[in-house]
């Protein structure tokens, strides 16, 4: 219950800062757009795609690209995962230090809330926003189910991806705000970490690195088979070891306030 | 002044309490006891170790070593005790400065485990105490420092607690508003809350406490009940016992 408490408190402040609002908006927008030139795209291709047995379909032409443009490339505009690298640590960054800098997190303390619920609380209001997020990106090709032949396992695979990444995104964005003394910083330090967890691998490649440690590693190596529909344990495993370990770092790292010097 | 009360069973026990901080001790083996319908003042010059004590007994310092008992229990191993029983109002009473005073009294019930109509009933009654009806829907970020004191106050009230710590609460206060503090101060106590209240300002023990406690150094030189002769004997003790501790200092 405590938990809960928690994130009707949390979400009430995401939901009346304006910084949300903003980024929701903005982002919504470059989404529509990039949309449009994905369906205008695969409009235009209609003769040549008819003239193949088994060619890609709505699905792998406009649904899945908008979600990520690491299959299609071309990255502007951004698909949802490029923007979730900028947008996840940036709503995240007042979690946890700007309760420090506000001086209320002993406050929390006050009330009798365990660091475990004072950081899940925080999580999950931030999960509910980014999903609710999620759900409005995916409104836009849905809106053409009934008119286009949408692969629904394929869509639903992607579409776990995105889950499992925001999750891990934010838990390494609320880690990154009880690590860090002002939210700027909070937001330096989370973007930093999420670009270096997708570039690990094509740093190894460019220095002629072929490593399975660091294919491993790296966040695309896990996201990819789920944007091209092949769900995978090892893959779901991956992100849910990435998102438990950065909210007990978080835990313990809020356990750890109430003693400091 | 209220009279002290006698008798009952301690609600708060600090048994030999010790704290660092900033690399020095703050408070060093604090032996205290507090039981229902006493006022407490904690007087000490700044930096005396009153608001680490606070802090402590509020649950959001962990003490180095020794034990606090909330209604006897070890509070390090119920932290949820202080969910129903304690209000803390900390020094310059911290707030969300995005939410309005009204998010503020529901969302501190909520974590206090007060929920729909318990919560309406506590809401009104703090609201209409505190006189913060045409505050409700102001942001905290607007408030003027007494307002937030006020508000502050009211948070720590909402939930009905046995125990009431409260950081300089007389800070930013005008004369009337200070008044009302001493009444519902005296109020909270007749109605068998144990108020803990730390103060720099001799004439606020005096005014409203049954006992006073002197940190010095974050040693307790004094606990006792406040003289009949009142401020003049407190004063002296208080000198003597700051001078005495500046003079070893030096």
């Amino acid at each position: 219950m405590s938990t809960l408490a928690v994130m009707r408190l949390e979400w009430r402040r995401l939901f009346v800062r304006p910084l949300g609002w903003v980024l929701a908006a903005l982002t919504l927008a470059e989404l529509a757009w990039r949309f449009v030139l994905l369906l205008g795209n695969f409009l235009g291709m209609q003769v040549r795609l008819a003239a193949l047995p088994s060619g890609p379909g709505f699905t792998d032409l406009v649904g899945v690209p908008l979600l990520s443009s690491l299959l299609t490339g071309g990255f502007i505009p951004f698909g949802f995962t490029e923007l979730a690298l900028i947008v996840v640590p940036l709503l995240a960054m007042s979690t946890l230090a700007g309760e420090r800098s506000n001086g209320t997190l002993p406050l929390l303390f006050g009330t009798g809330q365990s660091a475990a619920s004072i950081v899940l609380g925080k999580y999950f209001a931030l999960m509910a926003w980014l999903l609710l997020w999620l759900a409005l990106t995916l409104a836009m090709p849905l809106s053409l189910a009934h008119v286009a032949h949408l692969d629904w396992g394929k869509l639903a695979a992607a579409t776990l991806g995105m889950v499992l990444l925001l999750a891990a995104l934010a838990a390494i964005g609320v880690a990154c705000s009880d690590f860090a003394s002002h939210p700027a910083i909070a937001a330096t330090a989370g973007i930093l970490l999420v670009l270096a967890l997708c570039s690990v691998q094509l740093g190894a490649q460019s220095a002629g690195v072929n490593n399975n440690l660091i294919d491993w590693l790296a966040l695309p190596s896990h996201l990819e088979p789920l944007l091209r529909g092949l769900v995978s344990s090892a893959d779901i495993v991956w992100f849910a070891l990435l998102t438990v370990l950065a909210l007990a770092l978080a835990v313990r790292r809020v356990a750890a306030e109430k003693e400091r010097d | 002044m209220i009279a002290p009360t006698t008798g009952s069973p301690p609600i708060l026990q600090l048994e030999r309490v010790s704290r660092r901080r900033g690399g020095r001790p703050a408070v060093r083996e604090l032996g205290l006891s507090l039981a229902g319908g006493q006022v407490l003042g904690l007087l000490g010059v700044n930096g005396a170790g009153k608001s680490t004590t606070l802090s402590m007994i509020a649950g959001a310092l962990q003490p180095d070593s020794g034990t606090i008992r909330l209604d006897g229990l070890d509070f390090a191993e119920h932290p949820e005790l202080a969910r129903q029983r304690l209000g803390w109002l900390p020094e310059r009473a911290p707030l969300w400065p995005e939410l309005t005073a009204g998010e503020h009294l529901d969302a501190h019930g909520r974590l206090r485990g007060l929920h729909g109509a318990a919560l309406r009933q506590a809401r009104e009654r703090v609201v209409e105490r505190l006189e913060l009806q045409p505050l409700l829907r102001r942001l905290a970020s607007a408030l003027s420092q007494g307002q937030r004191q006020r508000l502050g106050l009211a948070c720590a009230l909402l939930h009905g607690p046995a125990l009431l710590v409260l950081d300089e609460p007389g800070n930013a206060l005008d004369p009337v508003q200070v008044a009302a503090l001493r009444a519902l101060i005296r109020e909270q106590a007749d109605a068998g809350t144990a108020v803990i209240l730390s103060t720099h300002l001799l004439a606020e023990v005096t005014a409203v406490c049954n006992r006073v406690a002197i940190l010095h150094e974050g040693v307790l030189h004094h606990d006792g009940p406040v003289a009949a002769d009142g401020h003049a004997a407190l004063e002296r003790r208080f000198f003597d016992i700051a001078m005495a501790g500046g003079a070893q200092a030096a």
